[in-house]
């Protein structure tokens, strides 16, 4: 059992490590199969900065990310919440509806999607990059079941105090539900940040728009690939995900679970 | 207060669900470009640039080959109109397709750039599938004639010009001279060679090094550049696939089945793979399109074993041992209102400016297909990576031996099918059976 979990985990952590010791070789080093840390981090950075606008790239993704994340999870954290605490038959109805969204995928929408934001002149804009992805019929659903362990007598007792019910939403339902939050924050961060094929349509043509998605696409582009660079820019690229993710682990396992405070 | 919550919360719903899936009613009149139907209109031809002026936006990609020769080109170009400004956009080659594919299927053609460049291989499918995102420049004063006919022939439609080429994808066999020598080869005993003999010095090889003599991680790119040396294409000149009675593609693939049989040729399983096999050492050289050098000059500490020469050719009647693997096109918008300026660019850049092709060679290693370019003395040069050898100037004169042929709008399925094909062959299916499966799955995909 132990050998067993132990070659799991090995093949698990192995790419990240790899990733890590690659950032630090030279491009014929890495083909080579090197698989210890070499000298050319540094030489990796300066060709990475030296071709590629980096700092744009990372603050155009965290502005996009946070944005998103923010917005999407209040959005849908109401929508799943109004779902289930205002229940009706017809609600159930409409959240089947919404469901069947999910079994769409993103290929099928995406040329009526970029028309409709090219209209609306948002292309190139941060609005145009999070207004499809403001909803998803996945965080309602997390949020509905959610809510299905929530205690109502808190909802009732609020009430009887005179909370109107966006206050009750806001200073009872999200404190208590911390841990739905957190999980919600941590997929939507996470679809954000890595995403690639929607934000190279909507942000076509404007490099000061550019994502890491984006950049690391640009380092495999050409008739010579630079693994070092590919390699450090994927490692840049991973950080604030795994930051976002060990700082919100704790809740985003009770949450995922469906726990409430 | 709960209904009007609850109705505000599903009305917000509604809107944005509806947003993500609405217009899929096809694509209508929309956006504000106002695209001519007749994308045929030349424009003014100016002899010197002097009257044009304007910002040309370009899309393209790597930037250390076409965006650093765009900004060499736009250097050159500014010496002789100086009211001329560009902004190249780095954009790899798939979100360029991506882009197209979105921008005709909406019809909103007001965000093309002036000038964006695509793919050889692709470069037909596109006229031909989204013929209003193209500038016809025929008339427009390029000499066409001055590049090698099989690099035009890339982004020719019915008879028609729709790009200038750039970057040349000549084929060539780059192999280690200390590995020949220690078989007691020379590269002289591999130029100008047939696969049959290539396949019996490979042999030899093989026994007394214990390397292969080359690599590939696409049987089908090995097959389809086998057959361009011969002149033949996978399809007829009236667009239908040539596969199954093919019989140059009967021959390519018998003798890519021999040279991995008899072990000359080691398959791998992607293209890191592929890179890597070549610059351990695994194998003992590669074929492939000429840009490929820059990857094994990522090995300095091979500086000086390397040498270039033709690759091998097929024991037929057309057989020449000269074919391409790569390269691309400029391309310029039809909805650009600068387009008499980027003609006027190109026309003095890419396709009239020696100096332009020298000052990118070193860098860049770009290769040109504009023939006048490699009369230039920098290209004779010897290279100290190659031996010594003057390997520009070798590899534009393969250039210009490549036969021209019809890639077609159907290209990159028919590559797909051919190289399924391969593998089906190569699993033990009869070679008659699995062309004729590729040819039937092409037509089907082709609607005909």
């Amino acid at each position: 059992m132990y050998a067993f979990l132990s070659v799991a985990s090995f093949l698990s952590v192995f790419p990240l490590y790899w990733t890590v010791v690659s950032a630090t070789n030279s491009s014929s080093d890495i083909i080579k199969g090197s698989l210890l840390a070499g000298t050319h981090l540094f030489q990796n950075f300066y060709h990475l900065l030296e071709l590629y606008n980096l700092s744009t790239a990372l603050m155009n993704s965290t502005l996009n990310a946070v944005v998103l994340t923010v917005a999407s999870v209040i959005i849908c954290a109401m929508a799943g919440y109004g779902f289930e605490a205002f229940h009706s038959k017809a609600k159930d109805k409409l959240m089947s509806i919404l469901l069947l969204s999910m079994m769409i995928p993103f290929a099928a929408v995406m040329i009526p999607l970029f028309q409709l934001t090219a209209n609306m002149g948002l292309l190139n804009t941060t609005i145009g990059f999070i207004l499809p992805s403001l909803s998803t019929a996945f965080l309602i659903l997390l949020f509905r079941q959610s809510t299905r362990s929530f205690p109502y007598e808190m909802i009732d007792s609020a009430r009887i105090d005179g909370l109107n019910e966006i206050s009750i939403f806001f200073r009872i339902f999200m404190p208590t539900m911390k841990s739905t939050f957190a999980a919600a924050t941590v997929i939507t961060f996470m679809s954000a940040w890595n995403s690639y094929l929607w934000p190279s349509i909507v942000f076509r043509g404007d490099p000061s728009a550019f994502t890491m998605p984006m950049l690391i696409a640009r380092t495999i582009a050409g008739n010579v690939t630079d693994h070092g660079v590919v390699m450090l820019a994927a490692l840049i690229a991973t950080i604030p995900t795994i930051i976002i993710f060990f700082f919100l682990q704790k809740y985003f396992v009770e949450g995922i679970a469906g726990s409430i405070k | 207060m709960k209904k009007i919550l609850a109705i505000t919360l599903s009305i917000l719903m509604l809107f944005t669900i509806t947003a993500c899936g609405n217009g899929g009613s096809g694509s209508t009149n929309v956006g504000s470009a106002d695209i001519s139907a007749d994308n045929t209109v030349t424009p003014p031809p100016d002899s010197d640039g002097a009257e044009l002026s304007g910002t040309i936006v370009v899309w393209c990609w790597d930037p250390t080959y076409n965006i650093f020769a765009m900004d060499e080109a736009a250097k050159i170009y500014r010496e002789i109109n100086p009211n001329f400004d560009i902004e190249v956009v780095d954009m790899p080659m798939d979100e360029i397709q991506t882009t197209l594919i979105t921008t005709a299927a909406s019809g909103t053609l007001n965000n093309l750039p002036d000038i964006f460049l695509l793919p050889d291989y692709a470069f037909q499918k596109n006229v031909i599938q989204f013929p209003e995102m193209f500038f016809d420049i025929t008339d427009s004063g390029i000499p066409f004639h001055e590049f090698a006919s099989s690099a035009v022939a890339n982004s020719v439609v019915d008879g028609r010009n729709y790009g200038v080429s750039f970057g040349a994808g000549t084929t060539i066999f780059a192999v280690r001279t200390d590995y020949l020598t220690e078989a007691g080869f020379t590269v002289d005993d591999f130029t100008d060679i047939t696969w049959g003999q290539f396949i019996e010095l490979g042999k030899v090889v093989l026994e007394k090094t214990g390397r292969p003599m080359i690599s590939t991680s696409s049987g089908g790119d090995f097959i389809s550049f086998m057959l361009q040396s011969a002149g033949a294409s996978l399809f007829h000149a009236d667009g239908t696939p040539n596969i199954a009675n093919n019989s140059t593609l009967h021959d390519a693939i018998n003798t890519y089945l021999e040279l991995i049989n008899t072990g000359v040729l080691l398959q791998v399983n992607n293209w890191d793979e592929y890179t890597t096999s070549f610059i351990s050492g695994a194998v003992t050289g590669t074929i492939s399109g000429c840009w490929i050098i820059g990857s094994m000059q990522t090995a300095q500490d091979q500086s000086g074993n390397w040498a270039v020469t033709n690759m091998p050719r097929l024991d037929i009647p057309g057989g020449t041992n000269y074919s391409n693997f790569g390269g691309s096109s400029w391309a310029i918008s039809s909805n650009s209102e600068n387009a008499a300026l980027a003609i006027d660019f190109l026309k003095h850049t890419f396709a009239g400016s020696v100096e332009f092709y020298e000052n990118i060679l070193e860098s860049s290693g770009a290769l040109p297909t504009w023939l006048p370019a490699g009369t230039s003395n920098i290209y004779m040069e010897p290279q100290p990576f190659f031996g010594g050898q003057a390997i520009f100037t070798d590899i534009v004169g393969y250039t210009e031996h490549i036969p021209a042929i019809i890639t077609g709008e159907f290209w990159s399925e028919v590559s797909v099918a051919v190289t399924n094909a391969v593998v089906n062959i190569l699993g033990g299916a009869d070679i008659t059976v699995a062309l004729q499966e590729a040819e039937d799955t092409v037509i089907f995909q082709m609607g005909r």
